[in-house]
């Protein structure tokens, strides 16, 4: 399929749209939050996949210029832009009810205090859960050392663990994560 | 505990689909682009304006085009054949250990 | 010799041997070891597996790997901290038509500090001999050797860097690799 994009088949770019597509847009939302901002700069990245398709080597390469440049204008853009985030240590307004029993909520809920996570620490988690790729790839996608990468790991997961409340105080009442859109449609 | 959290980020982080919707406005945006020739190509056209100028560019591109497609095939050629060398070494290093496993193991089993 | 059951669980099953006080003077590539040129083995060979993968390659056959596929994501996994991959493999059809003195000069590399037999297995009925040395530097392991020698056949395997057992165990049955049979699986965790 990539040989067939290569050779500008249209058709065969086109699947590489719907290959990857998900990978993309995923990312993009979590990061940016937004589910318009996330549409644009997945179309963006797929845009900068065409005008630079002859760089892209192999189908692994082509997965991890996608993460990379998909993470690297996220990361610009809420630079560019900032918007609320939550430094770690302050993050003890984010406790979620650990009594929720329904799962899509908790893990809306999960997805909502990721976004309020740093985008360093956001994009590692991404790669870590979203794309399942381990540490040392996570390294090389977004170009730190595998130190940093696993000290973000541990760090938002213990944040988490705390904030759902794995064992937690039950008398842990529940905040407003703010008004994030639901990602099903 | 840890293993749950794993297990709930990983559901709550399963990629969604954007839809076919925005696969034909990224097809739609790249069929808006102008074609790409490189600019180096573009000046020295405009400047000279002489066909046969650009007709030995376009040449001399095509070819570039060509030698990279070659390069690229058997780039990818070497890579495969570097994974699979990769698969054979720790096929034949799984199957020595196994074999010192199973001895190991059976002269367990036998008192040994 | 018998080998050491006990050995064999925590180093092979952890991946990992502590050893206090084992500090060499690093070599330029530790854990590498000098294959010789093994043609008059090969010569007699009916089949021969030479297989000779440093960074670079390894990098690049990582880079062939599809991360989204769990079998490829694994072995990308394992060779990730590596910096070499020696193989030297031949099968004769006829008995003993290596002479041993080929193997000795390996052997003698494997005698040097640094260097740990783990396990020596010495099947009589067979013939066949396991002999899997690490290599350990301030405390880490940082290469793996394996000599295995059957009457027909004779295996040479040198992993330089970080090679976890356990990650290479965990690869059972894919890519026909067999299934190992663990002799104490109370002690394989998972990583």
């Amino acid at each position: 399929m990539l040989t067939r994009a290569l050779a500008g088949e249209a058709a065969a770019f086109g699947m590489l749209v719907r290959t990857h597509q998900r990978s993309v847009y995923s990312l993009a939302l979590r990061m940016l939050s937004d589910r318009h901002e996330a549409e644009d700069l997945a179309q963006e990245v797929f845009l900068g996949l065409h005008r630079n398709l002859s760089s892209v080597e192999s189908p692994a390469h082509l997965a991890f210029w996608l993460r990379r440049v998909t993470l690297n204008r996220a990361i610009d853009r809420l630079r560019r832009e900032p918007r609320q985030t939550v430094p770690l240590e302050d993050a003890s307004s984010l406790v979620i009810d650990a009594t929720e029993q329904r799962d899509p909520l908790l893990q809306r809920r999960l997805r909502a205090l990721l976004g309020q996570l740093p985008p360093a620490p956001r994009a590692v988690l991404l790669l870590r859960y979203q794309e399942d790729l381990n540490p040392n790839e996570i390294a090389r996608t977004l170009n730190m050392s595998i130190n940093t990468v696993k000290s973000h790991l541990k760090r938002s997961l213990a944040t988490l663990r705390e904030r759902i409340g794995d064992g937690a105080n039950p008398g842990a009442g529940k905040t407003e994560l703010g008004c994030l859109p639901d990602e099903a449609g | 505990m840890s293993n749950e959290l794993n297990d709930r980020l990983r559901a709550a982080l399963r990629p969604v689909d954007p839809g076919e919707r925005f696969t034909q406005g990224v097809l739609a945006r790249i069929a808006r682009e102008p074609p790409r020739v490189p600019v180096a190509a573009q000046r020295a056209v405009r400047r000279v304006g002489l066909r046969w100028l650009s007709g030995a560019l376009l040449a001399i591109l095509a070819t570039g085009f060509l030698v990279a497609h070659q390069w690229r095939a058997q780039h990818a050629q070497r890579g495969e054949a570097a994974r699979q060398q990769v698969m054979e070494a720790l096929r034949l290093t799984s199957e020595k250990l196994d074999l010192a496993y199973r001895v190991v193991k059976d002269k367990e089993h036998s008192g040994a | 010799m018998n080998a050491s059951v006990k050995v064999l669980s925590a180093a092979l099953l952890t991946g990992w041997l502590a050893v206090g006080s084992a500090t060499i003077a690093a070599a330029a590539t530790p854990g590498a070891l000098q294959l010789p040129n093994f043609n008059g083995i090969a010569s007699k060979a009916v089949q021969t597996v030479d297989i000779s993968l440093d960074t670079s390659l390894l990098g690049m056959a990582a880079s062939f790997m599809d991360s989204s596929k769990p079998d490829d994501a694994a072995v990308k996994e394992i060779i990730a901290g590596l910096k070499g991959v020696y193989v030297r493999s031949y099968t004769f059809n006829g008995d003993f038509q290596y002479p041993e003195a080929d193997i000795d000069s390996v052997r003698k590399q494997l005698s040097a500090p640094g260097w740990q037999r783990l396990v020596a297995v010495h099947n009589s009925p067979d013939h066949s001999n396991v002999d899997i040395y690490i290599c350990m530097v301030q405390g880490r392991a940082s290469g793996l050797a394996i000599i295995a020698s059957h009457p027909r056949e004779l295996t040479i395997v040198n992993i330089v860097g970080s090679v976890d057992l356990q990650k290479l165990h965990q690869l059972q049955g894919k890519f026909g690799i067999p299934q190992m049979q663990l002799p104490d699986n109370k002690a394989a965790g998972n990583n």
